[in-house]
């Protein structure tokens, strides 16, 4: 069988051309499918990631240490009284980017017009920016410099909302572990931007040090928040952090903070899935005709090979060559095709137009999308898979042709 | 010993309601290095009888055996191999792979067999040659002509040296002078090499190349006759 | 045309296996997007009303500006006689007042920022539902009371029940310190997420005296039954403030562009996918329609012969197709039609949709909404683009040469 596979592969790609239209044709429908699975895939990536590394951002970072009660009752009661040196050595595991120790306290801020309720984030800027926060974000003054430093941090939208301006002073207050309220007059030392509005709406950065001041909790923190190299995969540290943590803290990843984002990227792989098996369904039945049709034209010369001597199983072979050549050649234009038009929108596609809808999805004004090796291939093994199953029929159809009946066949 | 034999074939086809008989007790023995021909009008069973002697096809009933070989309770897989390695056909059209070129239409039963590259381009340009077609070996079977084409099929039929060549009607779609060309190949290969040839036809001028004549009417052999043969007897 | 019928039907089925299979594309297609537009619809309905029922109504009466930047001192006076002429003329019996504004609400043990809002006890039932969503306690009783309804996470949160006083903060209209304790009567547990953890609300009179804002308000809460009222009715109100230029009528698409645009993306990549299955199917039947006007070259040559016009034979490649693409759509639809006519009675749902849906303020199950267009629209397009796909094999035949055809195998 293998010194007869070279002729197959000679014939099956001959055949292939004979009939250079319809080929031509099954491949452009090929090509268009494999194109838009990929095109789609990457564009909905994009989303996701949008969606979730937002998400991660400015809610949990890839991990939260908390006081064991917090999760369930946020509050500054349960905050976390000292880091030990056990954990800041689990801290520095290879896999982790970065973190941050935060007093994390919803809150009020009130300007001489207006007032607003936020989420208050006491912060060093030195670990805030290996975790959520960039340099780049800020659009007006800059960011904080100190964990003592007295200035306040506001997004762009929380600033309108109050009338306030860059160097003006606003109010913070928010509640002390004894329910009395903690409050103090800080100044707007800079201005950030989010990818969604309300996350600038809703938080506000200040000094850590002055934060814990202000509401009389000493160096205690409410929050650390952890970053690692791969959102999708933090199994190689996460249980070593939790060994560290003992039990006296709670450590959970972002899956366990949010089940939604964790469910919207679950969501998105069996979406891209049922997406792709969608178009493969109406590609199959085209690939099936035309296999079908290039078989039953060619009934009189396969008897022929067969009556030389020709295995019907090499018939069977030489039909899935065929049709094998035929989807890596539509795999390969259509991968190609696909990473071209993506070039194009790598610097992402505006949104700003729809940005209230997106809004509603957790998106972000620009859409990065994300073409990833691993969607490629997941589609291509699909395709060829179910491509050559698809073209199973025709040719076990070919293979079980009766030598004699196909030789007479007019 | 004989290079074939038959013993009382049956073989009945249904078409519709109607059973037609395709060979009705034929028993028949065929020597080593025959030229020989089966004859008979239409449906007379002649190829009914190639076919089966070809293992294209299994009769009802009856024994066939080539080389001393039973091949009529063989798998089909298992006849594909006798067929490959014993039988060389030449068919009346539509007998070479249309996207091959004569030379790759040689080979391909070459490569079926698994010789190596050397040995079927060697053989390939010595059999072409044999059959009078030097430099048109890369040619494509749509850019030869009929005559051309059944002579590349006896080709690819005796290039692997079978015991037998099978023809049903080879010169059915050809003009006399071709007719002629091919059947004086035939009897030259037969004259040379000593390779057995069957060929069914209702064709005078092939028949009186034939040293053994036999008559077939619905599925029977009526009569079975000796003759010289050769090239020169016709017309 | 009879014959003509007769005869593209019978080609139809010389090649059976090969019509099935284009036709098998067309009824997968055409299945699919019946059954999905449905859902879609469905889907869009049920966020519009939930959306709208919930809490915006389908218009309010803002002071210009307001919507897109509110302030706690744009609201608008006159609010008791405008709602009274709402209600006497336009005869809109669903009307209510709101007013909005940020306090600390601190409870015994815990303090957290909240959007307060100030509704108008009698009526507020009437544009949302969230008062009929209380599931201990009781509604605000009187518009001067000092009572609040809090939603059930929020509630959690600062540790409140029902009779628990709470402490509210906050800066009046005129920039004062607003201050006040209110007692919780009510705690509303919606399910919607962000509601619950969001929600409270006061009487409208007590408000405006907490807040210094004297009678006004800040919106004016329309529901007007059905999404197509809320056109003409936007007029009318139009001619009604048409005296008050300070003011504005907003519909449900200005009040909350996302949930239109949010549909108008989700329906835009929903139809990426269709358009690509068309296209596929297209292809499908040029390619079965090219097959088979090659193939019969040779007879189309012999009916050239005959004296048959070349347009004829056009006419008739492309009414095979026609047939074709019926037979997808009428099996089509009635598949795809009877999965959603089966899940509109029983609902649709798969596992985690319920948690997804929560997101979008939207119950776990979804019951498809089966309209003319929803069913008829996709297969239609179907049915163009196999038309379109078809010219090509069809005009084809107008260069036929009748001897040269005949020749052909």
């Amino acid at each position: 069988m293998q010194m007869s596979l070279q002729v197959l592969a000679t014939l099956a790609w001959r055949n292939l051309w004979r009939n250079y239209r319809r080929t031509l044709i099954m491949l452009a429908a090929i090509i268009l499918g494999v194109w838009a699975m990929i095109f789609m895939t990457a564009l909905m990536r994009g989303m996701v990631d949008g969606v979730v590394s937002d998400g991660i951002k400015y809610l949990p970072g890839h991990a939260q240490i908390h006081h064991p009660s917090f999760r369930d009752d946020p509050s500054v009661e349960h905050a976390i009284k000292n880091l030990s040196p056990e954990l800041l050595a689990a801290l520095k595991q290879p896999g982790i980017t970065g973190w941050s120790a935060r007093v994390k306290v919803p809150g009020m801020i009130a300007s001489e017009r207006d007032s607003r309720g936020i989420m208050l984030l006491g912060v060093d800027p030195a670990q805030e920016l290996t975790v959520t926060f960039s340099a780049d974000d800020i659009v007006e003054g800059r960011f904080l410099e100190s964990s003592a430093d007295t200035g306040v941090v506001v997004g762009r939208k929380m600033l309108e909302h109050l009338e306030t301006k860059l160097g003006r002073r606003i109010v913070l207050m928010s509640q002390t572990p004894d329910n009395d309220v903690g409050d103090r007059g800080f100044r707007i030392v800079g201005v950030y931007r989010a990818g969604q509005s309300s996350q600038e709406e809703m938080y506000v950065y200040a000094g850590r040090e002055v934060v814990q001041k202000m509401i009389g909790i000493g160096p205690a923190v409410t929050e650390l928040s952890v970053i690692g190299n791969d959102y999708r995969n933090l199994s190689p540290w996460l249980e070593q952090l939790q060994t560290a943590a003992g039990g006296n803290l709670d450590v959970a990843g972002w899956r366990e903070l949010d089940n939604y984002l964790s469910l919207a990227l679950t969501m998105q792989d069996s979406i891209g899935l049922v997406m792709t098996l969608l178009i493969f369904v109406v590609l199959s039945f085209g690939l099936v005709n035309i296999m079908a049709m290039a078989v039953f034209e060619r009934v009189r010369e396969i008897g022929l090979m067969q009556a030389l001597g020709m295995q019907p199983r090499a018939i069977l072979v030489q039909v899935l060559i065929e049709g094998l050549y035929l989807l890596v050649l539509g795999l390969c234009i259509g991968n190609g095709l696909a990473w071209l038009s993506l070039q194009p929108l790598a610097a992402g596609i505006d949104l700003s137009i729809i940005a209230e809808g997106a809004d509603m999805y957790g998106l972000g004004t620009t859409l990065y999308p994300s073409l990833k090796p691993v969607d490629m291939i997941q589609s291509t093994v699909l395709v060829i898979f179910l491509g050559l199953l698809a073209s199973l029929l025709p040719a076990w159809r070919a293979a079980r042709l009766d030598p004699i009946r196909a030789l007479n066949e007019h | 010993m004989a290079s074939v034999s038959c013993k009382d074939l049956r073989k009945t086809f249904s078409q519709g309601e109607t059973t037609v008989i395709g060979l009705d007790g034929v028993s028949l023995d065929i020597e080593k290095g025959s030229f020989m021909c089966l004859s008979g009008p239409s449906g007379s069973g002649k190829t009914t009888l190639l076919n089966a002697i070809g293992g294209l096809d299994t009769p009802d009933s009856g024994e066939i055996s080539i080389g001393g070989e039973r091949i009529d309770q063989l798998a089909k897989s298992d006849l594909a191999d006798m067929r490959l390695h014993n039988i060389g056909f030449v068919f009346q059209a539509y007998n070479l792979i249309p996207v091959l070129t004569a030379r790759e239409n040689v080979e391909f039963v070459m490569q079926l067999q698994g010789q190596s590259v050397e040995q079927r381009r060697e053989l390939s340009t010595s059999i072409l040659e044999e059959v009078g077609l030097q430099g048109m070996e890369d040619r494509l079977p749509t850019q030869l002509s009929g005559g051309q084409q059944q002579r590349v099929a006896v080709a690819r039929a005796i290039v692997s040296e079978p015991q037998l060549v099978l023809a049903d009607e080879p010169t059915a779609n050809l003009d006399s002078k071709t007719s002629t060309q091919l059947m004086d190949l035939f009897w030259q290969l037969n004259e040379r090499r000593g390779i057995t040839f069957v060929i069914a036809t209702h064709d005078a001028r092939v028949m009186s190349y034939c040293r053994r004549i036999i008559r077939m009417v619905d599925g029977q052999i009526i009569a079975d006759e000796n003759q010289a043969g050769g090239p020169g007897n016709a017309d | 045309m009879t014959a003509n019928f007769l005869l593209a039907w019978r080609n139809l089925w010389r090649s059976q296996r090969r019509t099935w299979l284009t036709v098998g594309a067309m009824i997968f297609c055409n299945a699919l997007m019946v059954f999905m537009l449905s859902l879609q619809f469905g889907t869009y309905g049920l966020m519009i009303e939930t959306s709208l029922k919930t809490f915006s109504g389908h218009l309010q009466i803002q002071k210009v500006g307001y919507l897109d930047e509110p302030r706690m001192r744009d609201s608008f006076a006159g609010v008791a006689e405008l709602s009274a002429s709402l209600r006497k003329e336009l005869g809109l019996e669903r009307v209510s007042a709101r007013a909005e504004g940020f306090a600390l609400a601190s409870s015994e043990e815990r303090s957290f920022g909240i959007q307060v809002v100030g509704v108008e006890p009698d009526h507020e039932p009437l544009v949302s539902t969230l008062p009929g969503l209380i599931k201990r306690g009781r509604w605000l009783s009187d518009m001067d009371a000092p009572e609040i309804i809090v939603g059930a996470a929020l509630a959690r949160n600062l540790k409140l029940d029902i009779g628990n006083e709470l402490t509210l903060l906050g800066t009046g209209a005129d920039g004062s310190m607003a201050a006040t304790i209110v007692t919780v009567v009510g705690i509303v547990e919606s399910g919607m997420g962000d509601l619950d953890r969001m929600l409270a609300q006061m009487p409208l009179g007590y408000f405006q005296s907490v807040f210094v804002m004297e009678d006004q308000a800040h919106r004016i809460v329309m529901d007007v039954n059905s999404l197509e009222a809320v056109a003409p009715v936007k007029l009318q109100i139009g001619e009604l403030i048409q005296g008050r230029s300070d003011l504005v009528v907003l519909d449900w698409d200005e009040i909350q562009p996302g949930l239109r645009q949010g549909i108008q993306a989700d329906m835009a990549s929903a139809w990426f996918i269709y358009g690509i299955l068309i296209l596929l199917v297209s292809f499908s039947v040029l390619n079965t329609q090219l097959m088979s006007v090659l193939e019969r070259t040779r007879e189309f040559g012999v009916m050239l012969a005959f004296g048959i016009q070349p347009a004829r034979l056009a006419r008739l490649v492309l009414l095979e197709t026609g047939l074709m693409a019926a037979l997808g759509l009428i099996i089509g639809v009635a598949i795809g039609g009877s999965i959603a006519v089966y899940i509109s009675l029983e609902g649709f749902s798969f596992p985690g949709m319920e948690e997804a849906m929560a997101q979008y303020n939207l119950p776990g199950k979804i019951f498809p909404e089966i309209t003319l267009a929803g069913v008829l629209l996709g297969p239609s397009v179907v049915c163009v683009g196999s038309i379109l796909a078809a010219l090509y094999p069809a005009l084809r035949l107008l260069w036929l040469q009748p001897v040269q055809a005949m020749r052909s195998v």
